[in-house]
């Protein structure tokens, strides 16, 4: 090796100390605030716009239904992991606790009441989950993320209940979860019942944020065989203390699954389905509707794969109201054969991009339809190269271009002023004309046994398109350098250096709202005891960055320090 | 792209739990080469703490106390737990009499080879504070404190223990605490005495 080439890797090798890819999440999933590789904008913890460059189309990740998110959240019209109901896997006991950073402590005395930073709020975190005791388990679990909601939204939002609306603290947080239950695993079935209550904040197309208090919630899953089964009850009370307004809903909803299996899986047709459903019944005043009062939504997932090279995947699902269709196909070109050369082509169609969401919002008297009539058409192609040029050292780029017709978008009738927060009067509505965009990915990685890895991504994306009526135009540029150290096989260090370029809402306020670009520094240290399977992590999140409003109606992302123990049984 | 069609190609059910982050305990050539804990000794400590930089005029120096927990992380590298308390007073015009401060640090220290028994440590430091006061009000100097308030921040520490005799030791030590605080950051230094014993 030259000794420009040398010098290239001592570089990167340096730079590699300063950046990660594995950051711990303040939250399961606040994965979003660490990502790199897009544009993430975070109006709280439960919303925000979460859009890989590359992905096509103008939607976010979090807008789309698709099998895989079956069990996930459905906060009002998007799918979230968080608050997340999954059951810890590992026997374990575990705490979290952090703090958004910027208290006063004694820099109070010097300080006048007037020029006194706004309070910083924490998280919190502890749970359990047993070992197995002739097949049995229980497990308890509750969090709160109190980041995001200070400031101005504090005061709104504690107008807005009766009295204290989260398990800890005068922060009124965007939600506080608890729940606990018991589980049966055998090699046959994986089975489990939780009950709780939560307090939610839950952002809608109005821009409001509607108290949601989830009274009981009771999840049942079931995983039997090729089998996967989910059955949920909710009664959901909704509250305007201001306006004296109460409602409630009571919903019941769940899915039943069929999944190739692993002889399914060895084949050259493989096929899953299933069923998703809710079933809702509202009394009082209740802020978002369900047409009549249910959805079913059967779908059909098929991988067809005539050659190890080729493979075609389709999903779709229909009902009395929307189809949805995701397919794909992908053909890795057998020569030069160690370069892994993929070409591939995806498409994205159907009249909804979340057919089991709500179909409806109730504002001021305005009932904004949150569907709209005619289909969407996304398109894109794609060729991605990976190549491993040492044994320690690779590259790849990839390049895409993508069209959309028919893009989901939000037509603003009227503006409403609120004090705090701007509102909008609308409907949901489409972009009828194409939508077109082109991009491109670079990356490098390094690695050195475990010890290190580390890697270097940038991407861009040009979008051309009637952009005033996208929701987002997305960030046009991001570079990252992320590395993993794992020292003595005990000691990880984990950092994320990335820079994002502008992002900008378009319809949720008068004037545009720009996210500026900027460069923030996220990283993980954490201890390990292998034999004793105790872990102490200490995490430092949006350091660098401005600390600004990434979202409209949202609060400040603001750097955080969080420190986790976790111990296996 | 790629990643998508991966991930759709797995089962519903491998889909739907996280990554263990606990899997290494599964290593057997980590559970192997773990030494951690084979020693473990507990300690007593005291001494003074200095508030360094503006924050001389905001309080006075004061005394702390603490105990800890050191024990084996590798080979030449102890872990490090550590519980104090110390009571503040106001070096401002404030009107009560001081503040009660617990902290918390988690942290390693390496003993230094070349200058025995010389070790040198950092890690990081949560300070939980809170005022000797009942009812006060808010919007006063030092309101924030008459409820709970908490800070993050580093710390970093030379200790020195030159007595030794069977399974004590004593020495002393000197920190460097940093708080992330706003408007300014928040420095203090503090040296001390500690007195060991190990356990195992």
């Amino acid at each position: 090796m030259n000794s420009f080439l040398n010098k290239i890797f001592a570089t990167l090798a340096v730079s590699a100390t300063c950046v990660l890819a594995s950051v711990d999440a303040e939250m399961e999933g606040m994965e979003v605030v660490s990502r790199d590789d897009g544009t993430f904008l975070i109006g709280s913890p439960t919303f925000y716009f979460d859009r890989a460059l590359g992905a096509g189309g103008i939607h976010s990740e979090s807008e789309l239904w698709t099998p895989r998110k079956l069990r996930y959240r459905l906060l009002f019209n998007r799918m979230s992991i968080l608050p997340s109901w999954d059951p810890i896997e590992t026997p374990s006991v575990w705490m979290k606790t952090g703090n958004e950073i910027g208290d006063l402590i004694y820099q109070d005395f010097l300080t006048d009441n007037n020029d006194r930073p706004i309070n910083r709020t924490p998280i919190l975190e502890v749970g359990v989950r047993t070992p197995l005791f002739h097949g049995f388990w229980g497990t308890f679990r509750l969090f709160q993320d109190d980041h995001y909601c200070f400031y101005s939204a504090r005061s709104y939002r504690m107008n807005q209940v009766d009295g204290p609306f989260s398990f800890f603290g005068d922060n009124w947080p965007m939600f506080s979860s608890a729940y606990g239950g018991l589980g049966y695993t055998n090699e046959f079935i994986n089975a489990s019942v939780l009950a709780g209550m939560e307090y939610m904040w839950i952002f809608t197309e109005s821009s409001r944020w509607i108290p949601v208090q989830y009274k009981p919630r009771i999840e049942s899953r079931a995983d039997f065989g090729n089998f996967s089964a989910t059955l949920v009850y909710e009664n959901a009370e909704y509250q305007n203390f201001r306006k004296k307004e109460t409602g409630e809903r009571k919903e019941v909803n769940g899915s039943l699954v069929y999944n190739c299996g692993e002889s399914c899986k060895r084949g050259m047709l493989q096929l899953s389905a299933g069923l998703a459903f809710r079933f809702v019944d509202d009394d009082g005043v209740v802020y978002t509707g369900l047409e009549n009062d249910r959805v079913v939504w059967p779908f059909l997932e098929m991988r067809f794969k005539p050659m190890n090279q080729l493979k075609f995947d389709v999903m779709f699902g229909v009902n009395d109201r929307d189809w949805l269709v995701q397919d794909s196909v992908e053909y890795q070109l057998p020569v030069p054969e160690k370069m892994n050369i993929t070409v591939g082509a995806k498409n994205i169609s159907g009249t909804h991009l979340n057919p089991i969401a709500d179909t409806h919002e109730y504002f001021d008297g305005d009932t904004i339809s949150l569907t709209t009539s005619g289909r969407m058409n996304l398109l894109q192609g794609y060729v991605s190269i990976e190549d491993t040029l040492a044994k320690f050292f690779s590259v790849g780029l990839r390049g895409s271009f993508w069209a959309e017709h028919g893009a989901e978008t939000f037509d603003t009738e009227e503006f409403v002023d609120d004090g705090i927060y701007t509102f909008r009067h609308g409907d949901v509505a489409r972009i009828n004309s194409w939508i077109k965009g082109v991009t491109g990915e670079f990356w490098l990685k390094l690695w050195y046994k475990e010890l290190l890895n580390f890697t270097a991504l940038t991407g861009f994306e040009r979008i051309d398109g009637n952009e005033k009526r996208f929701e987002v135009n997305p960030a046009e540029f991001f570079v990252a350098f992320n590395a993993d150290w794992l020292i003595n096989k005990t000691f990880r260090i984990s950092h994320s250096l990335r820079y994002r370029s502008d992002a900008e809402w378009n319809l949720r306020s008068r004037d545009p709202y720009i996210v500026k670009g900027d460069w923030y520094w996220d990283a993980t240290f954490e201890q390990r005891f292998p034999k004793y399977g105790i872990s102490f992590a200490g995490s430092i999140i949006q350091a660098l960055g401005k600390e600004v409003i990434e979202a409209p109606n949202g609060e400040y992302s603001r750097v955080r320090f969080f420190c986790t123990a976790k111990k296996a049984f | 792209m790629k990643k998508l069609i991966t991930i759709l190609a797995l089962s519903l059910v491998s889909l739907l739990h996280a990554e263990d982050p606990l899997a290494f305990r599964n290593d057997s050539a980590a559970v192997a080469n773990d030494i951690s804990f084979s020693h473990l000794s507990v300690f007593i400590e005291g001494g003074e703490i200095y508030p360094m930089g503006d924050l001389m005029d905001a309080v006075k120096n004061t005394l702390y106390g603490g105990v800890g927990v050191r024990y084996t992380y590798w080979k030449n590298v102890d872990g490090i737990v550590m519980f104090q308390y110390a009571y503040f007073k106001p070096n401002a015009k404030i009107d009560y009499d001081g503040v009660h401060q617990f902290m918390g640090r988690v942290g390693i220290e390496w003993k230094w080879p070349v200058i025995h028994p010389v070790a040198l440590g950092g890690g990081f430091t949560c300070d939980w504070t809170r005022a000797d006061v009942e009812n006060f009000d808010w919007n006063k100097k030092g309101g924030t404190l008459a409820s709970n308030e908490t800070e993050f921040g580093w710390y970093a520490r030379i200790s020195l223990p030159v007595f030794k005799y069977e399974k004590y030791s004593a020495g002393f030590h000197i920190m460097w605490e940093h708080l992330w605080t706003l408007p300014k950051s928040s420095n203090m230094l503090s040296a001390g005495i500690s007195v060991e014993r190990s356990i195992w």
